[in-house]
């Protein structure tokens, strides 16, 4: 957002909570979570599905409004935000990375990374540059023509992370980026995301069922069981 | 910049699934040709009926006449005065007296004709605005020389061998009547002239018998013709007036455009005359097709409706299969605004497409009618060539323009239902 930090906290959540209404019953998937994300650190958050992870980035990313409790970024809570604020919030600040990708079909690679510059405002041959620039930086030019079905599983997760990053966003929020891809893949997309997070220095949010890899590559680990984010003592097994 | 990359992000949508796409575009091409093709029908017979009207320069006048209590010494009389005050009003080209004289007496040589004169102004005759009707020789010359222009009738009658042989004889006029004077006394008076035939004119089987005896003489040759205020005088000194205030029974104004026609006779009015206008009488002509047109509109907006029906369900279908789209775009940063443009972005296109392609099958169609129905009358002797379709340029804008605001209108529900569409709700699907 302003170019000078006010702080080193980039994003903090405070007592954040997130219901769901699942017929008549009331499920908590997040349960006043305190977090703090520093400027330019890599934070993984470890959990099992169905532990609140893709919530509370959700949250963090300004898809989903909390319950109770507030997400601050910058010092500045989203809760205040219009949903104009929040869009312009999502479309200059965040970049996404999802695990099933979630390419749009018609759209060739390259077209998917563009696609999130014309969103921000951005047409023209800058367009264009910075679409083949954020290519370049996965190592997909020469898939750059072709559409999903005929990409294979970590190609699309680099074409996603390519459109995550094309905006050159302060914050990256990666939701199982290696859940459906195999181990080999995995290590490749995850060396991707490393070497965005130093070269960039993006701030990365990334949650994982996966300890092993997480720890090899996060600056720091939490862990979130049933909503709750745990201390370290109970977090050991 | 930025509308060009939602157009091709829509073309992108639409392109997904063409065939229903192509099948809704062409609901839309259907009802905006039969649109274009009904509205053009009746625009063209309208057209048909009012162009004798128009080709005689008559849709231009108006009829001025003292008001009914104008019998009365003190109404406005219809003097020259008058008439430089009507031929002042913006918009008017001319204003004159209408004098008619039964009984003109014209001889040539040993051959004469008993005809009906009409005065006729020399700066704008009639004639120029319907020259067709003109068989030799020209208008009047703008000098007050006695001049006469005669119909081939008369020309017959007097024993020219043509028209172009009766043009820059010498004929000789004569005429009688009673002239008032201040004293309520009439003087019979004679009137021996010699004139010069300048044109001949023929009025093309509209008016048979001694009303083909016809012949225009300049206004000012005419008011001097004598008897020729005789009617109005009595009426005036019936009324307690002086006979020489009297002016004239009728006027005729001229307009340069019928457009400006409402106004001037309101203006007319307004001075205290009553008007008579050829126009206000095919108002009522007009209000009838009007009501066709409107008929033959309200038919084609039915179609345009349901073919816009159509676009509802096409686009409701589409944001269904595309919600998980729609979540990733407004993931990646797009706004509730933006997928509303979107949405009707596709609509505006397959109306836009459709009104473009009915644009030409109206056309089409109005062509191939034409062609039909010209064989047909040829086929029965019938030598004129028949515009039955009249399709003006602000038709098929408008048609076009129609297509594509009853497509936006149709694209809104459904690009509401896509910009409200939660991208959680959607990427979890």
């Amino acid at each position: 957002m302003s170019p000078e930090p006010a702080s080193h906290t980039l994003i903090e959540t405070r007592s954040l909570t997130r219901d769901y209404h699942v017929g008549p019953a009331t499920v908590r998937a997040l349960d006043a979570v305190d977090l703090a994300v520093e400027r330019g650190e890599f934070l993984a958050v470890l959990g099992v599905s169905g532990s609140g992870k893709s919530t509370l980035l959700h949250l963090l990313g300004g898809l989903d409004t909390p319950t109770g409790g507030s997400v601050a970024v910058d010092g500045r809570d989203l809760g205040s935000f219009s949903p104009y604020e929040r869009t312009v919030y999502r479309r200059t600040v965040v970049g996404f990375v999802f695990q099933s990708y979630y390419l749009v079909p018609s759209m060739t690679a390259h077209e998917n990374v563009a696609l999130a510059l014309t969103f921000q405002g951005t047409f023209g041959p800058e367009r264009q540059r910075r679409a083949a620039e954020a290519i370049r930086r996965v190592g997909l030019e020469h898939r750059a023509r072709h559409r999903p079905s005929q990409l294979s599983g970590g190609e699309q997760q680099r074409v996603a992370l390519a459109r995550a990053i094309v905006h050159a966003p302060p914050l990256l929020l990666a939701d199982e980026p290696t859940g459906n891809l195999d181990s080999h893949t995995a290590r490749e997309v995850i060396d991707l995301i490393r070497q965005i997070h130093s070269d960039l220095g993006t701030t990365v949010v990334m949650v994982t069922h996966d300890e092993e890899m997480a720890s090899g590559l996060a600056d720091r680990i939490v862990h979130l069981r049933d909503g709750r984010l745990l201390d370290d003592g109970e977090a050991a097994p | 910049m930025r509308t060009w990359r939602i157009v091709l992000l829509a073309l992108g949508g639409l392109r997904r699934t063409p065939l229903r796409v192509v099948l809704t575009t062409l609901g839309v091409t259907i009802a905006s040709g039969a649109l274009v093709c009904m509205v053009g029908f009746a625009l063209g017979v309208q057209e048909q009926a009012e162009a004798p009207f128009r080709t005689l320069g008559l849709i231009n006048v108006i009829r001025v006449s003292p008001r009914g209590d104008a019998k009365t010494s003190t109404a406005a009389p219809l003097d020259d005065a008058a008439l430089a005050r009507m031929g002042a009003i913006q918009g008017v080209e001319v204003a004159y007296p209408d004098l008619r004289a039964r009984g003109i007496q014209l001889s040539f040589g040993e051959k004469s004709s008993t005809v009906v004169a009409m005065g006729i102004p020399r700066q704008a005759p009639l004639i120029e605005t319907a020259g067709d009707i003109m068989v030799a020789g020209d208008d009047f010359s703008p000098e007050r020389k006695p001049e006469v222009i005669l119909a081939t009738r008369v020309v017959r009658d007097l024993g020219f061998a043509s028209p172009k042989a009766a043009v820059g004889a010498t004929v000789r006029m004569q005429a009688a009547g009673l002239s008032p004077d201040d004293a309520r006394t009439f003087t019979f008076s004679r009137q021996n002239l010699a004139v010069q035939v300048v044109g001949v004119y023929e009025f093309r089987a509209m008016m048979p018998g001694p009303i083909s005896r016809v012949v225009l003489l300049p206004v000012d040759v005419m008011s001097r013709v004598p008897g020729i205020r005789f009617a109005p005088a009595i009426d005036r000194l019936m009324a307690g007036g002086t006979a020489t205030s009297a002016g004239y029974s009728r006027a005729m104004v001229r307009v340069r455009h019928h457009a400006d026609l409402f106004r001037v006779e309101k203006a007319i009015q307004a001075m205290g005359f009553k008007t008579r206008t050829l126009l206000s009488r095919l108002q009522g002509m007009r209000t009838f097709f009007l009501f066709i047109d409107i008929l033959l509109a309200a038919i084609g907006t039915v179609a345009l409706v349901v073919a816009g029906l159509g676009i509802v369900n096409v686009l409701l279908i589409s944001v269904l299969e595309r919600t998980q789209e729609i979540g990733i775009c407004k993931a990646i940063g797009a706004s509730r605004g933006d997928v509303v443009v979107l949405f009707l972005t596709e609509a505006g296109i397959i109306g836009f497409v459709g009104g473009l392609c009915g644009l030409l099958l109206g056309r089409g169609i109005a062509w191939v009618l034409e062609a039909a129905a010209n064989a047909f009358a040829r086929s029965h002797g019938v030598t004129a060539e028949l515009e039955i379709f009249a399709l003006p340029l602000w038709l098929l804008v408008t048609s076009v323009i129609f297509a594509c605001v009853i497509s936006v209108v149709a694209g809104f529900y459904p690009a509401v239902r896509a910009s409200r569409v939660d991208p959680i709700e959607a990427l979890r699907q």
